[in-house]
């Protein structure tokens, strides 16, 4: 289970370098390298939960007024 | 009340500073912060915040800066009655605390700004419910950036609450120590192995404390500026990610010795009627507009003070007790009456810069009235403190002493006397009164009826 942490951290840490490329910090504020890259990662993670589930409730509304639509067309 | 000049934990943020002048708080706001004050202001997020209770009102003031040349604006914010600190809070409490900050962030985002910092500090409890107090906390929000503030909200109110939760309640402790929240590699090592086992847990404190670890001596790339950025997107899954690990803890209440004290007290219905009625009689006779109750267990003489309208502090050792106690005044919105974790035998100190930072509990007082019901015979026996001590410590928070002296013949303190030698010879009624008189004028003193307790009335000699 150790091994799996240390390579789930490695995992995290390569992706960082793949991916990001930081831009410069101003802040009163430190907000520390590591939390801050971090963030980046888990951010695009969760954001992409975040934009399936916006868009999943936009497309329920479309089909949910579309279709009550043709149904109230069907009736007259 | 605070000297006047700038309050002492009042330094880190360039944006402006508190301080007090002729006994007035008022709070300056630097040139540096105008363009973001007024885009709180004139975005709506201000009356938004306003509305909701998330964010104490201010007034903007025409008076004499404090001194600095940089000033923009002066406001008078309004006053919170007592301020507390996270180490005196019991799990909801903080719990609370946390889910309005992320509430606020996201609000915040509402309006195009966010929150700079997420202090816990920065929470304070009005009407009994959290909000927040720095005004000057919000940001304009570019989009792209991330949030400088996640550090800070893990470590203040992510990490204790994890603990609290998953490890032992009592180490919200830990935030005394660690003035800017609790290290997130001590809290990865405190945590239990099954924590790894939550996403979100392994992410925000597991893998944020080896990332914190690993870029501990690497500096930021600073060549590419226009590098990848959080959109907007991402920040809300972040936020509500957070939001909804926060909202799931649970902290499942154990039987402790003091919250179930009342179901098992020694004295009769009526006594236990009479020392309620005694004690409504005191307080109705002094008037107090804010009381300190030590010791109040689940809070049931802190609400003889609160009905009548007092702000009641009610003080606890116990967090269960605190919890039950908080937990009741959400349940039937009370407004008046504040739980606090406090250990009377060591209670919180002034900390961080200078040990001014954070004030300790007697600098927040004195408060009108103290209550000390059932409360001597444990400091004076289970801890060793003499009379002449107690009696000195209590004139230092209160005006008005309204105390309870049980002899040592009453089951409580033979209770207490079972487990160890009897060296309280000077623990009588008559030791009591002559220490206690010393320093207190004792006003009166009422015998509670069917039992072998007393109930004092006392006013400090010396204003």
């Amino acid at each position: 289970m150790y091994y799996y942490l240390r390579l789930t951290a490695l995992f995290f840490v390569l992706a960082l370098f793949c991916v990001v490329y930081p831009q410069k910090v101003y802040a009163y504020l430190d907000p520390g390298t590591g939390s801050y890259i971090l963030q980046l990662i888990i951010a695009a993670f969760f954001g992409v939960g975040f934009a399936v589930k916006v868009y999943w409730k936009k497309i329920k509304s479309f089909f949910h007024s579309h279709f009550s639509k043709t149904h109230q067309d069907m009736k007259k | 009340m605070m000297a006047d000049g700038i309050l002492p934990s009042s330094f880190r943020d360039p944006s402006g500073f508190l301080f007090f002048q002729k006994g007035t708080l008022y709070r300056q706001v630097n040139m540096g912060y105008k363009d973001n004050y007024e885009c709180l202001v004139n975005s709506g997020l201000y009356n938004a915040l306003i509305r909701d209770n998330l964010l104490i009102s201010h007034e903007e003031v025409d008076i004499e800066p404090a001194g600095s040349a940089d000033v923009y604006k002066i406001i008078r914010p309004e006053l919170i009655p007592f301020i507390s600190y996270p180490y005196e809070w019991c799990f909801s409490q903080l719990q609370d605390a946390a889910l309005t900050t992320l509430k606020i962030q996201k609000k915040s985002l509402d309006f195009g700004m966010s929150l700079k910092d997420c202090s816990a500090y920065n929470i304070q409890f009005k009407r009994g419910r959290p909000i927040f107090i720095d005004t000057l906390s919000f940001e304009k929000y570019h989009e792209g950036k991330p949030w400088d503030a996640y550090r800070q909200f893990c470590q203040h109110f992510l990490a204790p609450l994890t603990l609290m939760s998953y490890t032992d309640i009592r180490l919200n402790q830990l935030a005394r120590i660690f003035i800017d929240g609790v290290p997130l590699d001590l809290t990865s090592i405190l945590l239990p192995f099954r924590t790894h086992l939550r996403i979100a847990l392994l992410l925000h404190i597991h893998i944020h404390a080896k990332s914190q670890k690993y870029f501990a001596d690497k500096t930021m790339n600073v060549r590419n500026r226009n590098g990848r950025k959080m959109t907007r997107h991402s920040f809300l899954g972040l936020i509500n990610n957070l939001e909804s690990i926060i909202e799931k803890l649970k902290w499942r209440i154990q039987s402790s010795e003091w919250a179930n004290y009342y179901e098992d007290i020694n004295y009769s219905s009526q006594a236990f009627q009479h020392k309620k009625q005694i004690v409504n009689n005191f307080l109705d006779s002094v008037g107090p507009k804010v009381v300190w109750d030590l010791g109040a267990n689940v809070g049931l003489f802190s609400r003889i003070a609160s009905n009548k309208g007092i702000e009641t502090i009610s003080l606890d050792i116990d967090p269960v007790a605190v919890e039950k106690n908080y937990l009741d005044c959400i349940k039937s919105g009370e407004s008046k009456i504040l739980p606090l974790l406090v250990d009377l035998t060591n209670p919180s100190s002034g900390i961080g810069w200078e040990n001014q930072e954070r004030m300790s509990l007697i600098d927040r007082g004195p408060a009108d009235a103290v209550l000390a019901l059932a409360l001597i015979h444990h400091l004076a026996i289970s801890n060793n403190v003499p009379l002449s001590k107690i009696a000195n410590f209590l004139s230092k928070i209160s005006h008005w002493l309204i105390i309870e002296f049980i002899p040592k013949s009453d089951s409580q303190v033979q209770k207490l006397l079972s487990t160890r030698e009897d060296i309280f010879p000077d623990y009588t009624q008559q030791a009591f009164e002559s220490n206690f008189s010393e320093i207190f004028t004792i006003q009166s003193a009422v015998k509670i009826g069917n039992s072998e307790r007393t109930l004092y009335l006392m006013c400090r000699k010396h204003d």
